[in-house]
């Protein structure tokens, strides 16, 4: 396996956002982000990802365009010479902070929307934005930015994957994602209301399969559900080994969801990024194969995913070192299954809405 | 359906789907083609003719009639002769000339751009996998071949005068043998498709049998249009090798794909890019195979796109 390289840096510039999907995958305990780091902080974070061979940005949050010093860092990024890639609700942001911000080094963005049409987009929202986000999209055309189109898919919007392709090549993006909901963080707490059945998932499934077949200049993207498949995901290309993902306050972790491991991450506030990426121990808690148990220890297919999420095998079995539930040889898998053939429905909800705003 | 209803609905698609109403096709016709261009399809359509004795000689050996067999194997006499150098494969390699090209390397079929390399096996895998009639059916665009090349002739001795008149009796031996060919095949796919399942298996066979066509000329176009490095991508030197780096995706390349993306500058065509890594590589057998595929792949990733 290839050394560790922190190919993509993940800067979650704030948990902030004026919206309330109840599927966020932003941590549920959001005082661990309040104390938020300044632009001159992530600057010095660049230059550093760089040296350790970061070529990617990605600003995301939270929404990240909630902050006020955003051109200030989009510009540190690309003078780090890093390719700087916005992920963003579409709002608050103006078309004119959209300009500054590609004056300032912008490379792309990816903007999400929750489904093919106002209501309900809005309704999962939590705010009326829909509008917005498809002028945000246009402004984002406008200054010959790359667009990608992300939706989270689940019971509520699987039906309208159809219209999501027609939406996606209407606003001129160059990739669209379906991402099937990961059931961490906020989603997890919403399971019940979000677990579609596995033949609303098929039928989506056929539904790509023809787009794909005539969708040439746009590049489609669908994000299996692991709780209907076999075998788990290879969560963010394993452990601390492609992908750096920085907190709003500075801690740096292997991906969106491990600040609620019980592990020890250390701060861009203390130490350097290389020390923060290299040494913390939470950092190397999973990384490589040693940490392995059976079945992952002697499994074929370990160096394909790693072994799953890591945060996954927590919330759901209370130890983060457990095989993936999701994984079909889990000791723990039919307790998973258990659950997703109890909570999948085609249509209900009673949904906590995401706060922190 | 009535024969004469049949019929019409076979001709109907024709009429609707034959590549004659290509972009491509209606650019040769209109007279403005480049003589790149013009070269390139006729090298690469050259796989198209390889392609049709072979796939003549599948429909033959599908059928235990000898009246049949009799007559379909006049077809694979016309394209490769009765003798060396006679008939018609013969004939497309005198086209060959007669635009510029190098007869034996349009022969040797090393630099054949891979949509059209899909499209030419699509249809020999499609009469492989079918019945009799399904392929005979899909013959029928014979239909329609008799009229384009008239056309054609006409289109290339008023536009395209540099091309020697000698080249272009492959055209007309068509004008004769389309016709004949298509009538036998038109009367045999009348005869026997009597019921509403097997005329329907046959009309769908002739729609297969357009859109390839009509990929083939797609997969010639892709060989002409000019590439560029995608917005936002960007070549840089890593510490593991050459790399582009573009919005969501980084690709590694090794010292061959770098050359190949050095060669792409908004103004080169797949088959400029080619063309500039043979003159440096005389040798060997598969750079163009090498180059096409890999632009194809940095096509997909979204690494390079269409100049215009």
């Amino acid at each position: 396996m290839s050394a560790p390289r922190p190919w993509n840096l993940v800067a979650e510039l704030t948990w902030r956002c004026p919206l309330r999907c109840p599927y966020c995958s932003n941590p549920t305990r959001f005082d661990l982000g309040k104390d938020e780091l300044d632009a001159a902080a992530w600057a010095r974070a660049f230059s550093e990802a760089r040296a350790l061979g970061a070529v990617h940005l990605g600003l995301t949050g939270g929404e990240p365009t909630l902050r006020r010093d955003l051109a200030e860092i989009v510009r540190a990024g690309a003078e780090a010479d890093l390719h700087v890639h916005l992920v963003t609700a579409g709002v608050p942001l103006s078309a004119d902070g959209l300009a500054e911000l590609a004056r300032a080094g912008l490379g792309s963005v990816q903007l999400s929307v929750q489904d093919a049409e106002a209501a309900a987009s809005d309704r999962i929202a939590g705010a009326p934005v829909f509008a917005k986000k498809l002028a945000f999209a246009a402004a984002v055309r406008e200054l010959g930015l790359p667009l990608t189109l992300n939706v989270v898919l689940h019971r509520h919007n699987l039906a309208r994957v159809g219209a999501l392709v027609a939406l996606a090549r209407e606003l001129g993006a160059r990739r669209l994602e379906l991402a099937n909901v990961q059931y961490h963080g906020w989603a997890l707490r919403n399971r019940a209301s979000l677990l579609p059945t596995r033949e609303q998932l098929r039928e989506a499934a056929a539904v790509l399969e023809r787009e794909r077949a005539r969708a040439p200049g746009l590049e489609l993207v669908f994000v299996l559900a692991d709780y209907f498949a076999e075998r788990p995901k290879p969560c963010m290309g394993g452990w601390g080994r492609k992908t750096a993902v920085v907190s709003p306050d500075g801690h740096v972790l292997p991906c969106h969801g491990a600040a609620e491991l019980p592990l020890e991450f250390w701060s861009l506030r203390e130490r350097s990024l290389r020390a923060c990426w290299e040494d913390a121990p939470g950092m190397n808690a999973y990384r490589g194969e040693s940490w392995m148990r059976e079945p992952c220890r002697s499994c074929p297919e370990r160096a394909r995913d790693f072994g799953g999420c890591r945060c996954q095998a927590f919330a759901l079995v209370g130890d983060a070192a457990a095989t993936d539930p999701a994984c079909s040889l889990a000791p723990r898998h039919a307790e998973l299954a258990a659950a997703r053939d109890a909570e999948s429905a085609p249509a209900g909800d009673a949904f906590e809405w995401r706060s922190f705003r | 359906m009535t024969r004469e209803a049949f019929e019409a609905r076979l001709r109907g698609i024709l009429a609707e789907r034959y590549h004659d109403r290509h972009p491509f096709n209606l650019r040769m016709h209109a007279g403005s083609l480049e003589p790149e261009e013009i070269r390139c399809w006729v090298r690469n359509r050259y796989y198209y003719q390889t392609r049709i004795p072979i796939k003549d000689g599948i429909i033959l050996a599908k059928s235990e009639d000898p009246a049949f067999r009799r007559q379909w194997i006049r077809r694979i006499r016309d394209h490769d002769g009765e003798a060396d150098r006679e008939g018609g494969l013969e004939l497309w390699l005198r086209l060959a000339e007669a635009v510029g090209l190098d007869a034996s390397e349009v022969a040797s079929l090393r630099d054949v751009l891979p949509g059209v390399r899909r499209a030419c096996d699509a249809y020999v895998r499609f009469v492989t996998s079918r019945d009799l009639l399904e392929s005979v059916a899909s013959s029928l665009t014979e239909l329609a071949a008799g009229g384009l090349m008239a056309e054609r002739i006409a289109c290339f001795e008023r536009h395209y005068p540099w091309v020697k008149t000698d080249g272009l009796r492959y055209f007309e031996s068509r004008t004769r043998q389309a016709p004949r060919d298509a009538a036998e095949g038109l009367l045999y796919v009348l005869d026997h498709a009597v019921g509403d399942e097997e005329q329907e298996r046959c009309a769908a066979a002739l729609t297969r049998k357009c859109e390839i066509l009509w990929q083939l000329l797609d997969g010639v176009e892709w060989g002409g249009r000019p590439l560029r490095l995608a917005a936002g991508a960007r070549l840089r030197d890593d510490a593991e090798g050459p790399l582009v780096v573009l919005a969501e995706r980084a690709v590694q390349l090794n010292e061959t794909g770098r050359t190949i993306l050095a060669l792409v500058d908004g103004e080169r065509s797949p088959c400029a890019v080619a063309a500039a890594l043979r003159a440096r590589h005389p040798e060997p057998p598969e750079v163009e195979r090498e180059t096409y595929a890999f632009l194809e792949e940095m096509e997909r990733l979204g690494v390079v796109e269409a100049a215009r």
